[in-house]
């Protein structure tokens, strides 16, 4: 093994954020105020889908401390609606045209309708009360299979239909092929010995984070809009505000602040609110400050997943896969969602659904449809969640069907010869399944487990074991990533040393806890052989660093620490020209190493000088520098992926389920990950084990649930309920037989987002397998304890009478 | 999110001023104890109080007393001195199992047994314990007259209690015990600790042989308040801690006429589902404790 | 509506003249400028990230009016330390990585600092009940429960030397 580097990368370094985050000296959005500030809280409607006939605001305005009370009336000629180039420029499907307050009519329990600005939150939310609105009902529109029929009520009225997107992904084929290779999928299917025919259908949860959002904008006449908010992606933002204000770009800074409390998804998209707060900063020359409540969070953002499944999988005699059909909807909301549109998760989840198979002919159809909900978001896992579910779950139960372990049918069709690319188009460039997945199954000794499930059984106790897999392709390259949400994926650093030696790396992107600036003074340490203590980190500004697409899909990892190694390299040939040039000596940088704070020539260690006195010498005593050199040290990289960063997980869930109660508790959850070169493993550990709870946690307490008016129920931490430490397990956590990642100069793989997704196949295939003997199949998410009583209860009577 | 504007807030220390503070304040004032409910109720607004009058400074109704015939609870007893309560572990044990379970250490740490009963919550687990125990209610009125109710008379549909306007609930006196009793109870939530689905709550007393002698089974979570499983109660007199079979049929037929409702939660057959399970639990460890077996 | 109270928080008394329906945990960020208690719910108190201790016991500070505390004494995140010197449970989430967006973390550290205080004898199991007042939505709690652990395995060991 190689040798850890202090601080270096593979150390278990304790994270450098933590300490002013322990003593309370975090810098979170609400701990921001400006001089002056006023406060704004929104009136939202209480209806689904309605006519606003009138809004009356006059007693409000009339109440201490209100200084505006704006609605959707009074911005329309003021700002522009979005969409606008800069969220979703590249996307495929349709956009609906919005402004942040409703015009005209709303769309969905609580998309807001008025806002009030007031000298205090608590005078805001007195004046809120004091608006009164009429309105029209119009039919709530809530299934998604119902309103893509012809003869539904429309959700927006200027289109014809509800549908919002809808895909064949047919990759390059031209009309001809594709039509060819579906017929070619049904043949195989119609032919096949084993097919599994299954409808799965996953529910709307998502990861709304602790901290709920928020958006503070100053106006200065010069300087324009400085707005801090609660944002994965500073610089989308900025554009998108420079677009609806009609501000050129250097008039608008972004500032995401240093610590955010989780994102997950939910604070990468352009949201109505933020816009507003700006133009009112704008429009009222006052600092304005909008402070998210939990219901609101709850009600118009963060709501993923929720979609349906219809597939068809299908094997040879020899358990080979032969072929997959899938039609695929999903429930977008009203697509009201800049960046995102509520379907560019499904879309992805659509072209991603392969998973890590051989699977040459696959006939997938995804059709989206508008409803009257809060529009779908992204969440961690980007629409894969709910494929994998529907995969994983239909590849169990096909398994069941030739009569082979689970286990065995996944190693039989793993992708094995990389580069690989999908029917879907998309590409695969490095990993090893096998291996990966391997470790897994030695981790849990299936035979073993089989001999106690027995034993169990025979006891009345239902236990079981499932299995499931997922290959994240995420850190992609910047075409599909243009084409998945409208900008380059590219990440770009700024490297600076300071006459100390100390150095500062600035980049663009709005992390929410995955350990950055501790990841990355990790990467400088070990490229540069300096302490990680003398790296700071700075983010989010979007004055103080260049275009970035921001903290999503895993690209901390994958792209921002691969360019921070470049910058390092380069940075490190100059220091090399200048000690060569000092010694008089002609030397190439492999001649130098980099260790302990000093950089030693390897063919004599006495010429050794240290980092901190070559940064002096090269910022402050700037003479009599190699020819074409200048004083100064600081570098920028840029990293582009040429080819999508892949990890790959592998789950195994042990459950045992009550027959008394129905309830599922989970024994034992082990993963198995290919995270390429770990950096940091406290982290990349971090990661899985918070990604695997939440994923647990969407399976079986979390749901959005909407009545049959369209009434969203569940808008309190009470009611969305998300696991508590009793309820989860401790997630065992194996990395160690990954591989390095080709694609990226580190090895890195992001391993953030892709590690959700393997969970709701690995619970439904443990549940399912605890009680097949009574013919039960989880096919439905959330898995609650009553339902599944009741299914069991059927079960085990009718067993009785037989 | 915030409270409406508050007039008046007066924190007495002795009842007669708190009375007297609620009768100048009139219409919309509120007791307040530990807040645990009331405080969501004022930060969302369904109360508007104009006046509150905050009991944590009134030393007598704190605290758990022996008093010579039975034991006192004072109205203020917050959840975690129930739990910890050493006076409480014999027959009594049920108000440890519901005030262990409440919420969470830090609502433990702030909510009281007479602001649980007083506000009934649908699915509060106070209620139900009382009820199993048939604990007594002493209230002081806006006159300053007090007078003694029965937990049954006392609790009406959620959300609703005998208590007249302004009366101050001021002790929870449980009952005398001669020969031998135990009692216990159970919630059944989605999340630990949450609000129950449903709770089942058992005190039984036996006789010289270990055979119940006398029965108050009681749910909580149901849409008409916390109530009395009488038939249960009648069902399982006679019978003995080892008669599994007799505990599982007295729950099992009562459960039957149980009014169970149906929401996002659970279903109405799951409710009875889970009174019968956790019934089972409840009155069997209510037996033990008679018996004197630790657990 | 308006009305003066003092209230003591990590040993300092702040004297102000608050409205009635000041929460406690605005008086803290806002009134102290204290702010390393955070917010997570609306009404319900469900998510633990504003508890604060309240004469020596963890409360949410959400769930209580700032009047209410006239007189009495806080001990919020920013008091755990002494001076540069971190407490014990501060090191230990560190060490365990128990955070990461950190915004749960305040409060899961006065509810830690509570249980290990006041239970000698704590496993996982009562530190996983103890702490179910406090949501995380990013580390999966078992670091969490390791840190408070950690730190309360320390202390069953020095009492016993
Ligand atoms: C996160 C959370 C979880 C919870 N989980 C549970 C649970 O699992 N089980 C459960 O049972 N409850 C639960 N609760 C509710 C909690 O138990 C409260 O109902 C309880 O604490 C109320 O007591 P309190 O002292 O806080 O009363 P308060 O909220 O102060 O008052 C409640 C009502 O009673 C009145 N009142 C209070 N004391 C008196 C008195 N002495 N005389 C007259 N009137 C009075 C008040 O005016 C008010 O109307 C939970 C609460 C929270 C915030
Ligand atoms: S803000 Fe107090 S519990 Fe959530
Ligand atoms: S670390 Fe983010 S909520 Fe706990």
């Amino acid at each position: 093994m190689k040798e850890l580097h202090a601080g270096g990368i593979g150390a278990r370094l304790p994270r450098k954020e933590d300490i002013p985050i322990l003593r309370g000296e975090g810098r979170y959005f609400a701990d921001i105020s400006i001089a002056g500030q006023l406060h704004v809280m929104f009136l939202r409607s209480p209806h689904a889908h309605a006519r606003i006939l009138s809004i009356d605001v006059s007693a409000a305005e009339e109440l201490p401390g209100v200084v505006a009370v704006i609605t959707g009336e009074m911005i329309r000629n003021e700002m522009l609606p979005l969409p606008q180039p800069s969220v979703g420029g590249g996307l495929p499907g349709r956009k609906p045209k919005f402004w942040p307050l409703a015009v005209e009519k709303v769309k969905f329990h609580g998309e807001p309708v008025a806002a009030v600005v007031a000298e205090t939150p608590y005078l805001a939310e007195d004046a809120l009360e004091a608006i009164f609105v009429e309105y029209e009902p119009l039919p709530y529109v809530g299934d998604m299979e119902a309103a893509l029929d012809p003869s539904s009520p429309r959700v927006h009225e200027d289109w014809n239909d509800n549908e919002i997107f809808k895909s064949n992904f047919r990759a390059t084929r031209s009309a001809d092929e594709h039509a060819a290779h579906i017929e070619e999928a049904k043949r195989r299917i119609a032919e096949a010995p084993f097919v599994v025919r299954q409808r799965f259908r996953t529910h709307r949860c998502g990861i709304t984070a602790l901290e709920p959002r928020g958006a503070l904008a100053v106006w200065d006449a010069t300087e324009g809009i400085t707005a801090w908010m609660t944002t994965q992606r500073p610089h989308l933002q900025r554009l998108s505000l420079a677009e609806v204000l009609k501000l050129p770009q250097a008039k608008v800074r972004v500032i995401a602040p240093r610590d955010q409390g989780g994102g997950f998804g939910m604070k990468g998209s352009v949201y109505r609110e933020p816009l507003l707060v700006a133009y009112l900063a704008r429009h009222l020359r006052r600092p304005v400050r909008w402070l998210e409540t939990r219901e609101e969070n709850l009600m118009a953002a963060g709501q993923g997943r929720d979609q349906i499944h219809d597939i068809e999988l299908a094997a040879d005699a020899n358990g080979r896969l032969v072929a997959l059909r899938d039609k695929i909807q999903t429930d977008a909301g009203d697509g009201c969602l800049g960046g995102t549109w509520g379907y560019a998760m499904p879309m992805v989840g659509g072209m991603r659904l392969p998973n890590a198979y051989i699977l040459p002919f696959c006939d997938i159809q995804l059709r989206v449809a508008v409803t009257n909900k809060a529009s779908l978001c992204p969440a961690r896992g980007f629409g894969i969640f709910a494929p994998r579910f529907a995969l994983e779950r239909a590849l169990d139960m096909l398994a069941r069907k030739i009569g082979v372990e689970p286990a065995e049918l996944l190693r039989k069709n793993f992708i094995t010869t990389f580069p690989a690319r999908l029917s879907t188009g998309l590409g695969y460039s490095s990993g090893d399944f096998v291996k990966t997945f391997d470790r897994l199954v030695e981790l849990v000794d299936i035979p073993e487990f089989r001999r106690r499930q027995k034993e169990a059984l025979s006891l009345g106790r239902y236990i079981g074991l499932g299995i499931s897999t997922g290959v994240e392709v995420s850190g992609v390259d910047n075409l599909s990533y243009l084409t998945a949400t409208g900008g380059p994926s590219y990440a770009t650093v700024d490297l600076r040393v300071d006459s100390e030696g100390h150095v500062t790396v600035a980049y663009g992107d709005g992390p929410t806890g995955q350990g950055s600036q501790t990841t990355i003074a990790q990467v400088v340490a070990e490229e540069l052989g300096i302490d990680p203590q003398n790296v700071t980190v700075l983010s989010g500004d979007t004055l103080t660093t260049t275009y970035s697409p921001g903290t999503v899909s895993g690209r901390g990892a994958s792209m921002v620490l691969p360019a921070v190694a470049l910058a390092c390299r380069d940075l490190k040939k100059k220091i090399v020209r200048v000690v060569a040039n000092d010694a008089s000596m002609v030397a190439g940088d492999e001649e130098f190493s980099f260790a302990d704070g000093y950089i030693t020539y390897c063919g004599n260690s006495n010429l050794r000088r240290s980092f901190a006195e070559l940064a002096h010498r090269i910022v402050i005593g700037a003479v009599d520098l190699p020819p074409g050199d200048t004083g100064g040290l600081e570098q920028r990289a840029v990293f582009e992926a040429t080819r999508g960063n892949v990890c790959f997980s592998a789950h195994a869930a042990f459950v045992e389920v009550s027959p008394e109660t129905g309830r599922v508790k989970i024994t034992r959850y082990v993963t198995s990950d290919d995270a390429g070169v770990v950096i940091n493993p406290l982290i990349v550990e971090g990661q899985i084990q918070g990604g695997v709870i939440q994923g647990i946690s969407n399976f079986f307490f979390e749901e959005y649930v909407y009545n049959d008016e369209g009434q969203q129920m569940t808008s309190t931490l009470e009611s969305y309920k998300i696991a508590k430490a009793s309820d989860v397990p401790r997630i065992e956590i194996y990395h160690d037989a990954g591989t390095p990642n080709p694609t990226n100069p580190l090895g890195t793989r992001g391993i953030g987002e892709g590690c959700i997704a393997p969970v709701p196949g690995a619970l439904g295939n443990a549940i399912s397998d605890a009680l097949r003997p009574l013919g039960i199949e989880i096919t439905d998410l959330p898995v609650r304890p009553g339902p599944l009583f009741h299914r069991m209860d059927v079960a085990l009577r009718d067993d009785q009478q037989a | 999110m915030y409270p409406s504007p508050i007039e008046g807030y007066v924190a007495p220390t002795t009842v007669d001023e708190a009375v007297a503070a609620f009768a100048r304040w009139g219409e919309e004032t509120h007791y307040i104890a530990g807040g645990q409910s009331l405080m969501q109720a004022i930060k969302s607004r369904m109360v508007r109080p104009k006046c509150l009058v905050d009991l944590q400074k009134i030393d007598v109704i704190q605290g758990i007393h022996q008093e010579p015939a039975s034991i006192r609870i004072g109205a203020m007893t917050r959840y975690c001195d129930i739990a910890d309560s050493e006076l409480l572990e014999g027959p009594f044990a049920a108000l440890v199992d519901g005030a262990g379970h409440v919420g969470d250490r830090q609502v433990r740490h702030r909510g009281t047994i007479g602001g649980s009963l007083c506000w009934n919550y649908i699915s509060a687990c106070m209620p139900a314990v009382n009820l199993a125990i048939g604990s007594q209610l002493t209230l002081a009125s806006l006159s300053g007259q007090t007078r003694a109710i029965d937990i049954e008379d006392f609790l009406g549909a959620p959300l609703e209690t005998s208590r007249q306007e302004g009366e101050l609930l001021l002790s929870v006196e449980l009952p005398q015990i001669v020969g031998r009793a135990g009692s216990a109870y159970r919630k059944w939530s989605l999340m630990t600790d949450g609000l129950p689905v449903i709770g089942v709550g058992a005190f039984l007393q036996l006789d010289d042989v270990g055979s119940c002698s006398s029965a108050r089974i009681s749910v909580t979570g149901l849409e008409s308040g916390p109530i009395r499983v009488l038939t249960a109660e009648r069902a399982l007199i006679g019978v003995s801690h080892s008669n599994t079979k007799g505990i599982e049929e007295a729950l099992n037929d009562s459960s039957t006429s149980l009014d169970t409702h149906s929401d996002e939660e659970a279903d109405a057959e799951y409710r009875r589902v889970l009174f019968r399970h956790l019934g089972r639990d409840v009155v069997t460890r209510a037996f033990m404790r008679a018996l004197g077996n630790r657990e | 509506m308006n009305t003066s109270v003092s209230i003591t928080i990590n040993g300092i008394a702040y004297e102000r003249s608050i409205p009635i329906r000041m929460l406690l945990v605005d008086f803290i960020r806002y009134e102290a400028g204290l702010t390393g208690t955070h917010v997570g719910c609306t009404f319900e108190g469900a998510c633990g990230a504003c508890t604060v201790h309240l004469d020596g016991d963890a409360i949410k500070s959400c769930l209580v009016l700032a009047v209410q505390c006239d007189g009495r004494w806080i001990t919020t995140v920013e008091g755990l330390a002494e001076g540069s010197e971190l407490h014990p449970l501060q090191i230990a989430f560190n060490e365990h990585h128990a955070l990461q967006c950190g915004y749960c973390t305040s409060g899961l550290l006065m509810t830690g600092v509570d249980l290990i205080e006041k239970d000698s004898e704590l496993n996982e199991e009562k530190v996983r009940h103890g702490i179910t007042g406090n949501l995380c939505r990013c580390a999966g709690y078992s670091n969490i429960v390791d840190a408070i652990l950690s730190v309360a395995r320390a202390r069953t060991h020095e009492e016993e030397v």
